[in-house]
């Protein structure tokens, strides 16, 4: 039989549920506060340790090596700009470079010693590493891959970016254009010219979109330009560059332009809009040849069209949409297979595409 | 031969190496996409294909039609209802037959065995009263839905007909970073959470797959199910009219089950913008060409490789929990039983989120399957009340034939309407099963994502549950 009284079924004297509901809130508002991604306490003092005196340090010499690179004077305050920190604070980071014989100072320039190069040329190898393996690797966001390499250049050991860059198959660029440098420190010379100085009608290729500062980069990426896009550069005036490219004529104010590297290419095919135009632009019904997969295109996606023979060449046809207006069903080598707008985009088509 | 350069590794290398930088940051794409090219002109060489005469085609009849803007929508919730309709009607019959079989047929043989072989008492309790009783009861419960539910959507499937569900939602899905087919593995889900989970491996991207995986639980299993419709007759139903009584009851299971699909899509759409950003993400989806079903063999192949297979799982967690809730009704610690010790350390918390020390220890002791919910939560009720003449013996699972006689008893274990309410809830946002469980570490071969799987909607149910409770005591008098 039992022995024991049943425990009570009604809450403690001392609970008010009202009490308890704005405890509730309030616990509720204060983890948000605390784990909010980027912007929460959690984040901000993970940051704020991560940028401690080896990393500034290590930020130093790749802005020092980026400098000799492009035949700049690293200058204090350019320094202090690139760390986005106060001048005083880049005094004593220099300081410690110098006190650690990376870098030598005369008559009031910076050199860096040899050991110094190689300090940074490893850094730099590793971020552009990174970016590489996270562009073919990994779904993460385009805009992210800088922050993200960043963070792992100072955590990423000379072996384990040479055990990466064997399993990425050695690249040689990163998905910017930047060439990386060997493990040796040896880097292939910078080429091109800006975006901003083409003449009209020049049909160039995109060699380097430049990474920093952030908020130009993203205007790139949102505008959706990437290194290996063709492009006609259609007029160029005082406050814009306009241009052709996968179909569509695109602006781009100067300042903006100027962190886009080209070359030129000699083009003969598509001369009118080189690079053709996006598969999504099929209506239901019509078929198109396949001209190319955009360099957008990467890493696994890139491979999934490839399997699904996806090449130059090949014919595909629109057969029919969703209800909800997204996915297309298209025929590609008698097979029935869905894509997404943004994934159709990535393929482009000859010009000339046929009404079936 | 005179050469005034000889060649020396080192000169190679140094050659090579400037050559490095010349060929271009596309060559590798250009080399597959060449060995591609290549394939593909053997491939148009070798083989011939029938001339393009456009003939009727029943395909792209039938796809204008179940794609169709007008004739989509309808054609798959009719297919659907069609699908579970069968499934709770014609499971009824052979489900009430399995527990007459198992409990009153095969259970009192045993007693009469064990009884002449004369076993101890506590031997006997524990294997036919604890561990088989569960079992039989997971079984019965468990295996006429899925023997049906399974086949009728493997037939689907093997018509070529799912893909075009899937197809007809993605839109949606992918609003919330997920797959169209995660639609798929959510019906799915509605039968069992494992095979569901299992049926996850239809979408080939990483990404994707992982957030099908992580919240297939929130779809209604077919063993919450039972617990949902029980609730909602004996509490919101009673709130209703009589007349309207049933209809309401139903639309709060349906609702719940609806709020299931919204938790999902939530949860989706939260992973993969946090902790599922990294990872590798590529859609396609293949709409294969109808065939008339290979009916036998589908039949076949789903008894075996769902059914049967999860059946399998269940079973062998099933037996340890009846196990554990015979032992903690039975075993006593300083004249308690051990159900009691726990029921009352778990009362203040259950008491606090508007449910009870009884219903928080039956969802520890039903971790195995949710099936034994409803028996686990009478059996500690009657053991803690006291009530005699109910049941069959501390710790032996049995069901109640009236919703008036379990109303009554789960009234005197101090339930009210928001019990019922919370839980209702509870049975949809709380840990999966550990058949589910296993299915999910088997299938993504991660503990980090097992244990992501259990926790986030069980804090997810505690949350929710708390807000609930603590609103309707502000706002009830």
């Amino acid at each position: 039989m039992m022995t024991f009284g049943p425990p009570s079924l009604l809450p403690a004297a001392a609970y008010s549920p009202a009490l308890a509901l704005g405890v509730g809130v309030v616990v509720a508002l204060l983890s948000v506060v605390a784990f909010w991604p980027h912007t929460g306490l959690i984040a901000r003092w993970t940051r704020f340790r991560r940028a401690n005196a080896r990393v500034l340090a290590e930020d130093a010499l790749k802005h020092l090596c980026k400098c000799e690179l492009e035949e700049r004077v690293p200058t204090l305050a350019s320094i202090a700009g690139a760390l986005q920190i106060s001048l005083n604070h880049t005094a004593d980071v220099v300081e410690y470079l110098q006190s650690h014989r990376l870098i030598a100072s005369r008559e009031g320039e910076f050199e860096l010693t040899a050991e110094g190069r190689n300090y940074g040329m490893n850094i730099i190898r590793a971020h552009r590493l990174w970016e590489r393996h996270l562009a073919d690797q990994t779904g993460l966001a385009e805009a992210e891959w800088h922050g993200a390499a960043e963070r792992k250049e100072h955590r990423l050991t000379p072996e384990q970016a040479d055990a990466l860059s064997a399993s990425l198959g050695h690249p040689t660029h990163d998905p910017h254009g930047d060439p990386i440098p060997t493990a040796e420190g040896e880097i292939a010379p910078a080429g091109g010219r800006s975006l901003a100085a083409m003449k009209p009608g020049q049909a160039v290729r995109i060699t380097h979109i430049e990474d920093e500062p952030e908020a130009v980069y993203a205007q790139l990426v949102a505008d959706g330009l990437h290194v290996g896009q063709v492009l006609r550069v259609s007029q160029v005036e005082p406050d814009r560059v306009s241009f052709w490219s996968e179909g569509e004529e695109r602006r781009l104010a100067p300042v903006i332009a100027a962190n886009v590297t080209v070359a030129p290419v000699e083009s003969t095919l598509a001369e009118e809009h080189p690079g053709g135009r996006g598969l999504h632009t099929l209506a239901p019904g019509e078929a198109g040849v396949v001209q190319s997969l955009s360099p957008l295109c990467r890493g696994p996606e890139r491979r999934r069209f490839l399997d699904l023979g996806i090449l130059p060449g090949t014919r595909v046809q629109a057969e029919m949409r969703s209800p909800g207006g997204d996915p297309t069903a298209y025929r590609i080598r008698d097979s029935l297979i869905a894509l997404r707008q943004e994934q159709a985009r990535l393929i482009l088509l000859s010009p000339e595409s046929e009404a079936a | 031969m005179k050469t005034s350069h000889p060649i020396t590794a080192d000169r190679v290398l140094r050659e090579a190496q400037t050559l490095r930088w010349k060929i271009g940051a596309t060559f590798h794409d250009d080399l597959v996409e060449s060995l591609y090219k290549e394939a593909s002109r053997l491939a148009d060489r070798a083989v011939t294909r029938p001339g393009d005469t456009p003939r009727f085609d029943l395909d792209r009849t039938v796809d204008r039609i179940v794609t169709s803007r007008v004739w989509g929508f309808p054609l798959m919730l009719l297919l659907f209802a069609g699908v579970f309709w069968i499934t709770i009607a014609g499971a009824n019959v052979p489900s009430r037959w399995l527990a007459t079989l198992l409990l009153d047929t095969v259970l009192p043989l045993l007693k009469q065995f064990s009884a002449s072989l004369g076993l101890p008492r506590w031997i006997d309790g524990l294997c036919l009263d604890g561990m088989y009783r569960a079992t039989a009861w997971v079984v019965s419960v468990m295996l006429p839905p899925m023997a049906i539910f399974f086949p009728l959507f493997t037939l689907l499937e093997d018509f070529g007909y799912l893909p075009r569900v899937a197809f007809n939602l993605d839109r949606w899905f992918k609003r919330a970073g997920a797959h169209g087919k995660q639609s798929l593995t959510m019906m799915m889900g509605f039968g069992c959470n494992a095979a569901g989970v299992v049926a996850t491996r239809i979408i080939d991207s990483p990404r994707e797959r992982l957030i099908a995986m992580l919240t297939n639980n929130f779809a209604l299993c077919n063993g919450r199910w039972p617990t949902q419709i029980l609730i909602a007759s004996i509490f919101i139903g009673a709130t209703a009219p009589p007349l309207l009584a049933g209809l309401v009851s139903a639309a709060a299971v349906v609702g719940v089950a609806l709020l299931g699909i919204l938790a999902s899509l939530a949860t989706s759409w939260g992973l993969s913008r946090t902790v599922l950003r990294g990872e590798v993400s590529t859609f396609s989806l293949e709409l294969p060409p109808y065939r008339p079903p290979r009916f036998w063999q589908t039949i076949y192949t789903s008894l075996i490789d769902r059914t049967l297979f999860v059946l399998w799982r269940a079973v062998v967690f099933a037996v340890p929990a009846g196990a554990v809730i015979w032992l903690v009704a039975n075993l006593q610690v300083g004249g308690t039983s051990v159900a009691g010790h726990l029921i009352d350390w778990l009362n203040p918390l259950g008491v606090l989120i508007g449910l009870n020390g009884v219903i928080l220890l039956a969802y520890v002791i039903a971790i195995p399957a949710n099936e034994i919910v409803i028996p686990a939560v009478l059996v500690l009720t009657v053991l803690m009340t006291g009530t005699t003449g109910v049941g069959e013996g501390a710790g032996v699972l049995f069901e109640l034939d009236s919703h008036q006689a379990t109303l009554q008893l789960l009234k005197a274990g101090g339930w009210t309407l928001l019990t019922g309410v919370n839980l209702m809830l509870f049975s949809l946002l709380h840990n999966p099963c550990s058949t589910t469980l296993y299915t999910i570490y088997k299938e993504s071969g991660s503990w980090r994502w097992t244990v992501v799987a259990a926790l986030l909607p069980l804090a997810m149910g505690l949350v929710v549950t708390f807000f609930v409770a603590q609103v309707w005591r502000v706002v009830a008098p």
